[in-house]
């Protein structure tokens, strides 16, 4: 009998240590990550919490949406402002998911509020007023981009702040009027004009993917600069074929010249050289096939085919058509990497939470996601950049007086030619003063150095001159 | 069986002055949670203002009159009940209809008469003879086997009996918890050698195997683990135990190999935001569940914690943590840690080997399913699909486990008796050397 005492002792000791453990390492996990893990997309709570919601406004100080005197949410007099940053702010309504207002709802409402600051609203009476949030976005540049986007077209455009990863304007088309679908729950909007394209959209990134293709290329090879690569218009290899827009023939050329021309053959025979397993890893530090978890705003999940199902699908995979996918804001992350030297910053919509007493909540930190690629492959991939911008399929995106850099796309998504490619451009200007990277992509406008990159070069100058 | 002696006015006058304050704790918890309820909606909450009434009546009729019959430990009795009523007061407060409370009530009731059975029985039953063993194991393996013939998969596990036409489900692996333990107990008891214990680890293999079939991994774990626990404590043998374990591990490890549904399983623990909305939405909103309750929850009634599925069974930890909080669902947990601490002081000076094995087999499973229900919840362990004890909602769980608790309780009264016996004698001694 002593020992089986001794033995128990021994045993319920061990469980009471276990449960000891468990209750520990759940109360650490939940009150680290439980706000995190309440603010997914996943989360389909609504807030029926009586309590006022805070302001939003904007790196400026202009403000983006309030509550008046009777509770009910206002955003901006002009009509155009309120449609430009619709799907950034949200409504109340909650009917924009990547919205800070669906997304931001607990803090908005500041949920999480402390024991002491409960106690002294129950004992004041006074109404429970949430957290206010500066966000990075500029709403001058917003409603401006939005102005200029081609009428009727579909599409999104994002400027982030290389150095600092701010996002300063995301723009997708269609919008709606949060002010309307707030006074008149049943007012119908375009198709898909709740979806923030910037972050929800995954589009076919054709040949802006041809910059993670060069990377690659320049990584694991870097005497590939001196490979001259002939290109005849078509490139056959087995059962299969790539070609160049139009069936254009570039002749003889290097990397350099190719990536200024956009050439599908000489890029196809890049990924053939490297393949499969080189490349995805290249793309999946750039960010593909990633699970983003940024905790201030919400954004899809950029896809590299994890096997490809043949050499025409790498091949194709390497001018950025199969089955890639990315999002356009993912592809301004990506081109500000290669402005920063390699370093991708961690992208930031929020700047700064404030409570109802003026005192910050939290400050978001500018911090360096990952170094994507060494800075002397980021460097030459920037003079890439600028080689298509001055003799290449980038022309339309100069702007006097800046050095600008870019890469153009048309991607096909469809089989049938009667479908118009989207357009692409991403790129950025050289200037420590203004370090601002770009990626615009319009749904079946046609070829992206004709269609994007003007759109890119207007954005960047507006951006250029409202600064700092 | 010893006619039961008086216990000594004193040890009675101490014993209620300890658990006075936890009772009027208890009571007017229970009222208020039900009063809030009730008050909720407009009109009011007939039933929810049924259970206000009835839910604190029951606690404090059915504890002192216990204790009336039997010297039981009166705090377990009260932490069981009050588990029990946290359980129906979350069930009315996130439940859709209000049938899902009003069962889980009636089951409660029916758990009541199962512990007051689960006292008189072990107080009955100082050594089970080998015949008596032997019953109970074909007992718990032909209960056990009845899904194979009267079963259906569920949830992909095939662990229920339908009877009458489908009008009652029950689930065998949790009723044949008890008498598994009391197998265990009986056959381990006064410090077998080896050999004679391998009748009683072939019944448990055999159990195990039967539970394997109907893929019911949460009660396999569970009657491997305390099998383990009951057999290291009986035996001393701390190479066999670890041998065991490792042989558990290495079986785990095959069924991880050979079982896709494990790996995925596996794969979501380790990260369920990777497929937040098929095999890992269940988590995820479990996790989101809690992440929303933050430190005092969304408040009883508030907050939406039906967008967990299976929220009123395996994930009602989940949900019940968003309705009342983080610090309340820590609190729960150190409940659970109390009933065991009681336990084992009642395992440990009970006066058999049988009843003390008893005792300390309730009391480790009972520890083993709330922490392996628990972990499963917060991601910190793989889930297995085991019910909360005392407050997931289902009847086969809550009734089984008040008649364990029942057997721990009737063992604690034994200890009392004796207890008061051992005072009596010094007594009789003392005035005798006067």
């Amino acid at each position: 009998m002593k020992e089986l005492r001794r033995n128990m002792r021994l045993v319920g000791a061990l469980i009471i240590c276990l449960f000891t453990l468990l209750c520990a390492g759940y109360a650490l996990t939940v009150y680290t990550q439980g706000a995190q893990w309440a603010s997914t997309a996943y989360n389909t709570r609504g807030n029926a919490s009586g309590s006022l919601r805070g302001e939003i406004t904007d790196r400026n100080g202009v403000t983006l949406a309030a509550t008046d005197e009777d509770g009910s949410r206002v955003y901006p007099e002009d009509s155009a402002t309120r449609r430009a940053l619709s799907q950034v702010v949200g409504d109340t309504r909650g009917m924009s998911g990547a919205s800070v207002e669906t997304f931001h709802s607990a803090t908005l409402m500041n949920l999480s509020n402390s024991l002491t600051g409960r106690l002294s609203e129950l004992i004041s009476g006074a109404r429970h007023v949430g957290n206010s949030m500066e966000l990075t976005v500029d709403s001058r540049l917003q409603a401006y981009v939005s102005s200029i986007f081609p009428e009727g077209k579909k599409g999104a455009v994002c400027i982030v702040n290389y150095k600092t990863g701010e996002i300063l304007c995301m723009v997708s088309k269609p919008d709606y009027d949060p002010a309307e679908v707030l006074a008149h729950p049943d007012t119908a909007v375009e198709d898909t004009a709740y979806l923030n394209r910037c972050l929800q959209g995954l589009y076919t990134p054709g040949s802006v993917f041809k910059i993670i293709t060069a990377a690659s290329a320049l990584e694991n090879d870097p005497g590939v600069v001196d490979q001259t690569f002939s290109c005849a218009g078509i490139w056959e290899f087995g059962s299969s074929k790539v070609n160049c827009a139009g069936n254009t023939a570039h002749g003889n050329l290097k990397l350099k010249k190719a990536f200024a021309k956009s050439c599908n053959v000489t890029f196809g025979k890049i990924a053939y050289q490297l393949g499969e397993d080189r490349l995805r890893a290249t793309a999946e530090r750039f960010g593909f096939n990633e699970n983003f978890k940024f905790g201030d705003f919400l954004i899809y999940n950029s896809k590299f085919p994890t096997q490809t199902t043949g050499d025409a699908d790498l091949v194709w995979a390497g001018v950025g058509q199969s089955t890639v996918l990315v999002t356009p804001l993912h592809m301004a992350m990506i081109s500000a990497s290669i402005a920063n030297e390699g370093v991708m910053m961690r992208p930031k919509l929020v700047r700064e939470v404030t409570n109802s007493n003026g005192a910050t909540v939290t400050r978001m930190e500018t911090a360096a996601y990952r170094q994507v690629v060494s800075p002397q492959v980021a460097q030459t991939l920037a003079s890439y950049m600028y080689e298509a911008v001055q003799s290449g399929t980038a022309s339309k995106a100069a702007i006097s007086g800046a050095i600008v850099c870019g890469k153009t796309g048309s991607a096909e998504t469809s089989d049938d030619k009667s479908v118009k490619t989207n357009a692409w451009y991403t790129g950025f200007v050289y200037d420590d003063d203004h370090p601002y990277a770009i990626a615009v992509v319009i749904e079946e406008a046609g070829a992206g150095g004709s269609q994007a990159a003007p759109v890119a070069a207007k954005a960047l100058k507006k951006a250029l001159e409202l600064a700092p | 069986m010893a006619k039961a002696p008086d216990v000594s006015k004193l040890k009675r006058a101490l014993m209620r002055s300890n658990t006075r304050l936890l009772l009027s704790a208890v009571l007017l918890f229970q009222f208020a949670a039900c009063l809030l309820l009730a008050l909720k909606t407009q009109p009011l909450d007939t039933q929810a203002l049924l259970f206000a009434v009835a839910v604190p009546l029951t606690t404090y009729l059915f504890s002192t009159l216990i204790t009336r019959l039997w010297p039981v430990d009166r705090a377990i009795i009260i932490l069981t009940l009050l588990l029990c009523s946290i359980g129906i007061i979350t069930l009315k407060a996130i439940a859709k209809s209000p049938t899902t409370p009003g069962t889980q009530a009636k089951y409660a009731l029916l758990g009541l008469v199962a512990m007051g059975l689960g006292m008189g029985f072990i107080r009955l039953m100082r050594r089970p003879g080998k015949g008596l063993t032997l019953a109970m194991m074909v007992l718990c393996l032909l209960a056990l086997m009845t899904p194979w013939v009267l079963g259906s998969w569920k949830d992909g596990a095939r662990n229920w009996i339908l009877l009458f036409g489908g009008r009652v489900s029950l689930q065998p692996s949790e009723f044949m918890k008890p008498v598994f333990l009391l197998v265990l107990a009986s056959g381990m008891s006064n410090r077998p050698r080896f050999l004679r214990t391998l009748p009683t680890l072939a019944f448990a293999a055999a159990c195990c195997g039967i539970l394997l079939s109907q893929r019911d991994l949460g009660a396999l774990l569970i009657y491997f683990l305390s099998t383990v626990a009951v057999f290291f404590v009986a035996t001393s043998n701390g190479f066999l135990t670890l041998a065991g374990l490792g042989m558990g591990a290495g079986a785990g490890y095959l069924a991880y190999r050979a079982l896709p549904y494990v790996q995925r399983r596996f794969a979501m623990w380790k990260d369920p935001w990777s497929d937040p909305e098929n095999y890992g939405y269940q988590l995820v909103q479990a996790l989101i569940a809690i992440g929303s309750g933050g430190l005092f929850g969304m408040g009883l009634g508030l907050g939406s914690p039906r967008d967990i599925p299976l929220y009123h069974s395996d994930f009602i930890f989940a949900a019940l943590t968003e309705e009342f909080g983080l610090v309340f669902s820590v609190c729960l947990l150190i409940l659970y840690v109390l009933i065991i601490m009681r336990g084992l002081i009642a395992a440990m000076n009970a006066r058999t080997s049988f009843h003390s094995l008893a005792a300390f087999g309730v009391v480790a499973m009972l520890g083993l399913q709330t922490m392996l229900i628990v972990g499963g919840n917060t991601q910190l362990l793989p889930l297995t699909g085991v019910t909360l004890p005392l407050i997931s909602s289902g009847g086969s769980s809550l009734v089984s486990t008040f008649f364990a608790l029942g057997m721990l309780c009737g063992i604690t009264s034994l200890n009392t008796e004796d207890e008061a016996r051992d005072i009596e004698q010094i007594e009789i001694r003392q005035e005798a050397m006067l």
